[in-house]
């Protein structure tokens, strides 16, 4: 199918009058949710997990994937207006969006930020188009070494890239890992940590252990905090940018796509990441770099381009090799796992209404949120409002029932409830969940195409090294480790974490009010919302990022 | 828009599930004689979506307006169909609770886990649908025979790679008693499902499958994707009258691969109401929208009921009780 008739098909989907209402819903709890500290896009959307069951698996793609865009542009409003980013991947639009919004510009600010993730958003589907048909026919001749190179540099990455503690993000994948094993070996049939119990058989069921992880843990971990409604006095006038601010963010707006673009493919890449790097790209082109922080347009524009860019482009290995690169893609993955379709280098061809519908729908979501953004940022604000604990009983209540409706079984209910203590405590000991449930989904296909590989090889261990593909991926990986071990060194005799970006999330603590800086690890997982801190110290929360005295 | 049907609020479904439980414990255990006096619970220890649920559901229908009484089919998946089963036979045995039920829930699974029922625990209602396996190569494969194939194996046994849809499946062990009792050794690879092996055969990853030849496989022998060599069944098949099948190339005993899909109550159901059951679905398998619902080619020609059902899952647990009990 070419991409003419692929388009034409995917917008006759996407155009269906019940997908257009779910792509307007998706990106309306988008960008709500982006705006609330408390919820994040991962939370969200393993809240939703069950829901879509009653869905068509493209309709359910559609709805996740715009509450996942949608939080990336809904995210930047608190940041701008309150210094409160409403999700992770919005952290960096602090520091100059935050300054913007001190000298009265918050308008421009916001608009920039909404035309910059428009095109961010609408280039990267651009890609997706390009990259992902030949990719998917590529992949068909990916064997079980190949696998085995890709989810395990995924891993690699996930707990490289992005996390605040490289060692507690490994220690969580490798936990991950661990509780893949359990249940039925798919080589011999032999059961594994089972006990016996007939509900372990198949393993735990990974949208209990997100929904705990996640939902759960993070309703809980919120609940904690003394809520105090915000308010918010100024009104924005000008929202529409002046020629000018659009003449010194277009070099940003470019790079932000094609930087948001390639770090989303990348497995661990995404919001986080993409935009941390495209701030620190505009920093160092600038020709006066000390503007930063003080209020430069280009520093807003560049990482909100940039992160809506990779939010889309994450779809591209899902799609073609069923491989999901962060853990917002792995609900998205286990969403259409839920639903029967077999997500593998062969979607594009026997689901081509999937494919095609969502990008469609891309096309469509990303015009909606710019119609959305710029007239109704006020009343988005507002939502700021509602309070913490209704949320959270609501949002128990339909992960409870959400969860049972999946397989029919009580056993999910108590995996939930255990999982949502598990990710409560992780959160406040500073352990991210984010690995552990990546690990916990690519452990599965790690471990079948690793055993695969050995027995297709006679238990020859050269065979991962001797196919040129997964060669090359083994190759990168070892650059990588080598490479992160040098630099943590170097950080660490310079008296500095040993993280990637730790610094410059850093450099968002001297306001002190820094807050949901947690720098959650990997892509945009879950807004990490010190809800409402706003003027107080950020006090003694798990992870914070507040720079030396 | 199989799904639309289902688009009940998920608290009304919850609150529906604990409403039919309480019906249950009123009325349970009814008269045989005006069976069925209750709605009829219709198990399937498979998820929505595949040919098991696509059989059930198809046959469910037509049990409901036949037996003018509502059928609610249940996906149960799990524990490789443990779930569903452990639910059929602690059910009330009046005809009110059935499932769909395989060699691979029935035996298979009570012989490799510690699940708590056997074969011994159901009444056999009779045969929904036979899916045969076929052992199949892609379309530029150097083997372009079952003897070619064979000639490999015999030559260097362990040079050819077949892929099964999981390790206890009846294609796995069928491949092991190839080795055993025939000497022809493969290596056996095994997959999760049919979409994962089609993708690793259409990419060169492994030389050849041993496959249920569901809708999608057909679907890629007829694009000539898939090049079947032999079949599962005792007969050659009346769609591939060209593919021999194992009994013919000399490897006798070699025709438990294919899947039977059944019908079966819990243990101890009244004979009145498994021979209202089996000439239900024998009157249903002879209409013609069930026929193409369930697919022309899976439905027996000649009807199977109870009898032949139980002849089958003894035949299979007598095999594989040696290999894996």
């Amino acid at each position: 199918m070419g991409i003419a008739d692929g388009l034409g098909e995917g917008f006759s989907v996407a155009l269906d009058p019940t997908n257009i209402l779910y792509v307007f819903i998706g990106v309306l709890i988008g960008t709500v949710i982006g705006v609330l500290p408390g919820l994040g896009p991962t939370a969200t959307i393993a809240l939703l997990l069950p829901l879509t069951y009653e869905l068509e698996p493209v309709t359910s793609v559609i709805l996740l994937a715009g509450i996942y865009y949608g939080s990336m542009y809904g995210g930047t409003i608190t940041s701008v207006l309150l210094q409160l980013p409403g999700e992770a991947a919005s952290v960096v639009t602090t520091f100059d969006g935050y300054q913007m919004a001190k000298q009265g510009r918050a308008g421009p600010a916001l608009g920039i930020a909404a035309v910059g993730s428009f095109i961010g958003g609408t280039l990267a589907v651009v890609g997706l188009i390009l990259l992902a048909p030949p990719l998917a026919d590529l992949a068909v001749e990916f064997g079980a070494q190949e696998y085995v190179a890709l989810t395990a540099f995924g891993i690699l990455l996930v707990t490289y890239l992005g996390t605040k503690h490289p060692v507690k993000a490994l220690c969580m994948a490798a936990l991950g890992l661990l509780l893949a094993t359990i249940g039925q070996d798919l080589t011999t049939g032999t059961g594994r940590f089972t006990f016996d119990q007939v509900e372990l058989f198949d393993g735990l069921d990974f949208v209990a252990v997100a929904m705990g992880l996640f939902g759960v843990g993070e309703i809980l971990y919120n609940l904690e905090k003394t809520e105090k409604a915000e308010q918010i006095k100024s009104r924005i006038k000008n929202i529409w940018p002046s020629r000018k601010d659009f003449k010194d963010s277009s070099g940003a707006i470019a790079r932000g796509s094609v930087l948001g673009f390639f770090l989303g493919v990348l497995p661990g890449g995404g919001g986080v990441i993409s935009s941390l790097a495209s701030y620190g790209m505009e920093k160092r082109r600038a020709k006066d770099p000390s503007r930063f922080g003080k209020g430069a347009i280009e520093g807003v524009a560049g990482p909100e381009t940039a992160n809506n860019a990779s939010s889309t482009s994450a779809f591209v290995p899902l799609l073609t090799l069923g491989i999901p690169p962060n853990v917002v893609l792995a609900l998205i993955y286990g969403a259409l796992l839920i639903n029967g379709v077999q997500v593998g280098p062969q979607l594009i061809d026997t689901n081509p209404e999937i494919f095609w519908g969502v990008i469609a729908s891309m096309f469509i979501g990303n015009l909606m949120l710019l119609a959305l953004n710029i007239p109704l940022v006020g009343i988005f604000v507002q939502l700021l409002r509602v309070r913490g604990g209704i949320l959270a009983a609501f949002a128990l209540l339909i992960t409870m029932a959400g969860v049972f409706s999946v397989n029919n079984d009580i056993f999910d209910m108590w995996v939930v409830l255990a999982f949502g203590v598990i990710g409560w405590l992780m959160k406040k000991t500073g352990f991210e969940p984010g690995p552990l449930v990546l690990a916990f989904v690519l452990g599965a296909i790690l471990e079948t195409n690793f055993r695969r590989a050995m027995i297709t090889s006679d238990g020859q261990f050269d065979t991962f090294v001797t196919r040129p593909l997964s060669g090359t991926i083994f190759a990168l990986m070892a650059l990588v480790i080598v490479y992160s071990t040098v630099m943590g060194i170097r950080r660490q005799r310079r008296g500095r974490p040993p993280a990637l970006y730790s610094d410059q999330l850093d450099a968002a603590a001297p306001h002190e009010t820094a807050p949901g800086s947690e720098a959650e690890g990997t892509a945009g997982v879950g807004a990490t919302g010190d809800r409402a801190d706003g003027g107080g110290s950020p006090g003694a929360t798990g992870g914070s990022t507040r720079a030396e005295p | 828009m199989r799904r639309a049907s289902r688009g009940v609020p998920v608290l009304l479904l919850v609150a529906a599930g604990v409403l039919v439980g309480c019906g249950d414990d009123a009325d349970g255990g009814g008269d045989a004689a005006d069976y069925p006096s209750d709605d009829i619970r219709l198990l399937v220890p498979y998820a929505a979506g595949g040919p098991t649920d696509l059989t059930t559901r198809t046959v469910g229908s037509c049990l409901e307006s036949e037996l003018d009484t509502t059928v609610v089919v249940e996906n149960l998946p799990g524990g490789s169909g443990a779930l569903a089963t452990t639910e059929l036979v602690g059910a009330e045995p009046d005809g009110h609770t059935l499932s769909l039920v395989t060699a691979g829930t029935m035996v298979l699974t009570p012989l490799a886990n510690e699940v708590g029922y056997t074969v011994e625990d159901i009444t056999p209602i009779g045969v929904m649908a036979e899916v045969p396996s076929v052992l199949a190569v892609g379309d530029n494969s150097p083997y372009a025979s079952a003897e070619d194939l064979v000639q490999a194996v015999e030559a260097e046994p362990g040079s050819v790679d077949v892929g099964v849809p999981g390790a206890s499946t009846p294609q796995g062990i069928e491949l092991q008693r190839w080795a055993d009792e025939h000497g022809i050794e493969v290596t056996v690879v095994p997959f999760d499902g049919n979409a994962e092996m089609t993708t690793a055969l259409l990419g060169g990853n492994v030389d050849a499958v041993l496959i249920n030849a569901s809708q999608d496989v057909t679907a890629n022998i007829d694009a000539g994707q898939f090049v079947p060599l032999i079949a599962s069944s005792e007969e050659r098949l009346d769609w591939l009258p060209d593919v021999p099948t194992f009994t013919e190339l000399g490897f006798d005993g070699l025709t438990l691969s294919g899947s039977t899909f059944g019908l079966a109550g819990p243990a101890g159901l009244p004979d009145d109401v498994v021979t209202t059951l089996e000439d239900t679905l024998q009157s249903c398998l002879e209409q013609d929208e069930v026929r193409e619902g369930i697919g022309e080619v899976y439905v027996p020609e000649e009807f199977a009921g109870a009898d032949d059902l139980a002849e089958i899952l003894d035949e299979t647990q007598q095999v594989y009780e040696p290999i894996l009990g």
